[in-house]
């Protein structure tokens, strides 16, 4: 289990998370959602130390980190090998092809051999359905496989935790659904997942668990079936809002 | 005319392969080792701890005089400095020496510029996607950014080498037998300066050329991963 504590977080003297605390379970998929600048991707990159929070801590089973203090960059190696991160815009490397995409992190950070590390791309490859693209370059193929690819890049490296910042915002419907779908599996599978997303379908049939921030303060924390049956007004107006149909979130109660 | 062609040309190529050519060459090997250290100084930030940071400050602010110092004055008033005034304060140089002394600093001074401005322009996304992947900062840059920055300072820096390349022409005025200084000399025989000045800029133009076409090769090999291109 990931647990944050007292996060706090301030951008020019504006502050976008106020002292927040979640846990994120093990084995589960996590949900954050919450409107547009509520904090939810700094929440999230904050895991990965791609934000630095000004205070509050983390910890996992094996270890604490405290915000506030010097982290070494020993230490930060050590989170970063628990989480990988998946963007939004995928930042998939451009200058690599497919397969070194995904090996380069094990070659490099794991010290696989290349073989190993090779066959392991493609054993991944082959489960996202793009077994056949592994000597393309990034810029060669659409957003959907690009971001399939990434998916491949964080799982290359074994994470505890897969990391997601609105994986699909950048996506056609089309191709988003392909993505979800893998996400769907990998949940299914038992994968420790923390997304960040717009799209309630996915939260509603995916996750086991909601956190809602608005404003930089958690509204909502606890299991997704509490938070579609039984909506504060606060998540029903947020409901109504993200829907063209004006009695979305009566419909679902 | 094809007589005095023919006699002076010998002459003129055995002093560009002699002096022109590991002049530039050298030069240029040099000013981009330099050029790349001047960079990665300028362009790292240094970490918090006091212990690091003052020092790195001190450093930076010396390459910062340096780039500053060579870019502001003239490539000739440099070489002069070089050969004819330090041996003012006892350093005496050998005139091949001094020159490439003062055309590594030159060339540096303006190609770290160069590679600065490349490696700021692979965006913070992928310095984002390295570290998650536990990517230290070193090897960040050195498997992920730099291979980048690569492609983008490849045209100017290829502007720099022929750019060089002609400027060691100034060479002669520190006496260094280089081409264009042997041509001179025949002139001073041969009375002939229209022939034998055109005849150098002849032979700079060919071998600008060849690098031109080096440079065009350059780009396809390492942009064959951008959209559109051709390989």
């Amino acid at each position: 289990m990931i647990s944050l504590k007292n996060i706090v977080k301030t951008y020019d003297g504006k502050t976008v998370l106020h002292d927040i605390s979640v846990d994120f379970p093990s084995g589960k998929t996590t949900v954050i959602l919450g409107p547009s600048g509520s904090g939810k991707s700094t929440l999230l990159r904050s895991i990965d130390l791609l934000v630095r929070p000004e205070s509050g801590s983390i910890s996992f089973e094996d270890f604490n980190y405290d915000y506030s203090q010097p982290i070494s960059s020993k230490e930060s190696f050590k989170l970063r090998r628990k989480t990988s991160m998946v963007f939004q815009n995928w930042n998939l490397f451009p200058n690599l092809t497919v397969l070194r995409n995904i090996t380069e992190a094990p070659i490099n950070v794991l010290k696989l051999s290349k073989d190993e590390a090779e066959s392991k791309a493609r054993d991944l490859l082959d489960r996202v359905g793009l077994a056949d693209l592994e000597e393309r370059y990034p810029s060669q193929l659409s957003g959907g496989q690009q971001q399939r690819i990434s998916i491949c890049r964080a799982l290359a490296m074994n994470p505890e935790y897969i990391l997601l910042d609105e994986p699909t915002s950048a996506l056609d419907p089309e191709l988003e659904t392909q993505v979800l779908r893998i996400l769907e599996e990998l949940a299914k599978a038992g994968q420790s997942m923390i997304i960040v997303t717009h799209n309630m379908d996915f939260a509603r049939l995916v996750s086991d668990k909601i956190v809602f921030i608005e404003d930089g303060e958690k509204v909502f924390d606890n299991d997704t079936k509490e938070f579609f049956e039984h909506p504060t007004s606060r998540i029903k107006d947020f409901l109504s809002g993200i829907s063209i149909d004006p009695d979305a979130a009566d419909n679902k109660e | 005319m094809w007589h005095i062609i023919i006699t002076s040309l010998p002459e003129m190529l055995v002093a560009m392969v002699q002096y022109t050519i590991p002049l530039a060459i050298i030069a240029f090997i040099f000013g981009l080792i330099l050029a790349v250290i001047t960079a990665l100084i300028k362009f790292i930030e240094p970490s918090g701890n006091k212990l690091v940071k003052y020092p790195y400050m001190v450093i930076r602010a010396i390459f910062s005089f340096y780039v500053w110092l060579f870019r502001s004055t003239p490539l000739l008033v440099q070489l002069f400095i070089i050969f004819f005034g330090l041996p003012n304060i006892g350093v005496q140089l050998d005139p091949f020496i001094a020159a490439v002394i003062g055309f590594s600093l030159n060339t540096g001074a303006y190609a770290s510029e160069t590679i600065r401005s490349a490696l700021l322009s692979v965006p913070q996304d992928q310095w984002d996607a390295a570290y998650t992947l536990g990517f230290s900062t070193p090897q960040t840059l050195m498997k992920i950014v730099l291979p980048q920055a690569v492609r983008i300072a490849l045209p100017p820096l290829s502007n720099s080498f022929i750019g060089l390349f002609k400027d060691t022409s100034l060479a002669s005025s520190i006496t260094i037998l280089e081409m264009f200084q042997v041509s001179q000399q025949i002139t001073a025989k041969n009375f002939q300066p229209l022939l034998m000045y055109s005849l150098a800029a002849f032979l700079y133009a060919i071998i600008c050329t060849l690098l031109s076409w080096l440079q065009h090769y350059l780009e396809r090999r390492t942009s064959q991963y951008v959209k559109g291109s051709e390989a």
